[in-house]
């Protein structure tokens, strides 16, 4: 499960959608229903989170001085003070949305069916993203140039709007529904927003890391409480991070030519073999 | 600020998923909403420089 979640978590894939599919259709041990299942796979993410601050360890350090300089002064002086500023922007609705509406979500659409129902319907989300940059490379009169003179003509994460920033930070409460992937729309929210692949990668990235880590901070004493085999469930946050900085790597490098096409059809495939094997066993 | 100590001592109960007890969560968030509010006063005032 470990290295599921971590691999799954960065892909525009859905992690929670494996989480919740993949034990179902290989008959693991794991009960959705179980109040342990939810911390658990926090713990997991908070294995994830680990990865990406240790990836981006120098930029979070840059970032966190920006935050205090220019939050103490009011003002905005450099790209490293506008990024924490618009990872503050991106944060707080999903934070909001988090808390208002997480138990309800997650209470409504618990099944394996509608997992993958949602990972067919994040596929699709997925083309739409790359249709609207079709045609924004369309407009803009690039699509004819190479990938990398297309990716040239697009924003770096530090010039996006904060208004931008705010609508793909509360994006990330669609992943709440198991199947909608949180990298997923984050980065094509960041794609529509007008930035380069491997930029709204990054900016994934790093709007990912204080809501896993936050939510992980708050989730995990519950986890603890309930007499699990912590020592397991620990080994699978390390594999977990090992499997998310792997990914991370991959994907940083693949989205310097890479679209989100392919995941978004291997969504709609998995999710409708998903729901003809779900269907079959039945 | 007021709202996140409601919320952590178990007085406020709004929009919360049980009706008693302390709710952490929310009064984290109302903790940080607080944090942003200041900052976002800070970037609104006037500037004498």
């Amino acid at each position: 499960m470990g290295l599921l979640q971590g691999a799954s978590e960065l892909f525009p894939v859905s992690s929670l959608g494996h989480a919740v599919l993949v034990p179902s259709l290989l008959h693991w041990s794991f009960k959705q229903s179980d109040p342990t299942f939810l911390p658990f796979l926090v713990l997991l993410h908070l294995g994830t989170a680990s990865a990406l601050l240790i990836l981006y360890r120098a930029q979070w350090v840059v970032i966190i001085r920006g935050f205090f300089a220019a939050a103490l002064r009011g003002k905005i002086e450099n790209d490293a003070e506008r990024l924490a500023m618009l990872l503050l922007v991106g944060t707080i609705p999903a934070a909001i949305l988090g808390v208002f509406l997480e138990s309800h979500i997650k209470t409504l659409f618990a099944s394996p069916y509608e997992a993958a129902g949602f990972l067919v319907a994040n596929g699709v989300l997925m083309l739409g993203f790359e249709w609207v940059r079709h045609r924004a490379e369309r407009r803009a009169a690039v699509a004819a140039g190479s990938r990398a003179e297309q990716e040239a003509h697009f924003a770096q994460a530090e010039r996006i709007s904060f208004r931008a920033a705010a609508i793909v930070g509360a994006c990330q409460a669609l992943a709440f529904l198991p199947g909608i992937s949180r990298s997923g729309v984050t980065i094509g929210g960041g794609l529509v927003a007008g930035l380069r692949h491997e930029e709204a990668a990054r900016f994934s990235f790093l709007l990912a890391t204080p809501v896993i880590l936050g939510a992980g901070i708050i989730e995990v004493p519950q986890l603890f409480s309930n007499g699990v085999p912590v020592g397991e469930y620990l080994a699978g946050a390390v594999l977990a991070g090992i499997a998310a900085y792997g990914s991370a790597r991959f994907l940083l490098r693949y989205f310097r030519s890479g679209r989100l096409d392919p995941y978004g059809w291997y969504c709609i495939a998995a999710g409708a073999l998903s729901l003809a094997l779900l269907t079959l066993k039945a | 600020m007021v709202a996140a100590i409601l919320y952590a001592v178990g007085i406020l109960q709004l929009f919360a998923s049980t009706s008693s007890g302390p709710h952490y969560k929310h009064a984290i968030l109302f903790g940080v909403l607080a944090v942003a509010c200041f900052i976002a006063f800070n970037f609104a005032r006037p500037k004498t420089v």
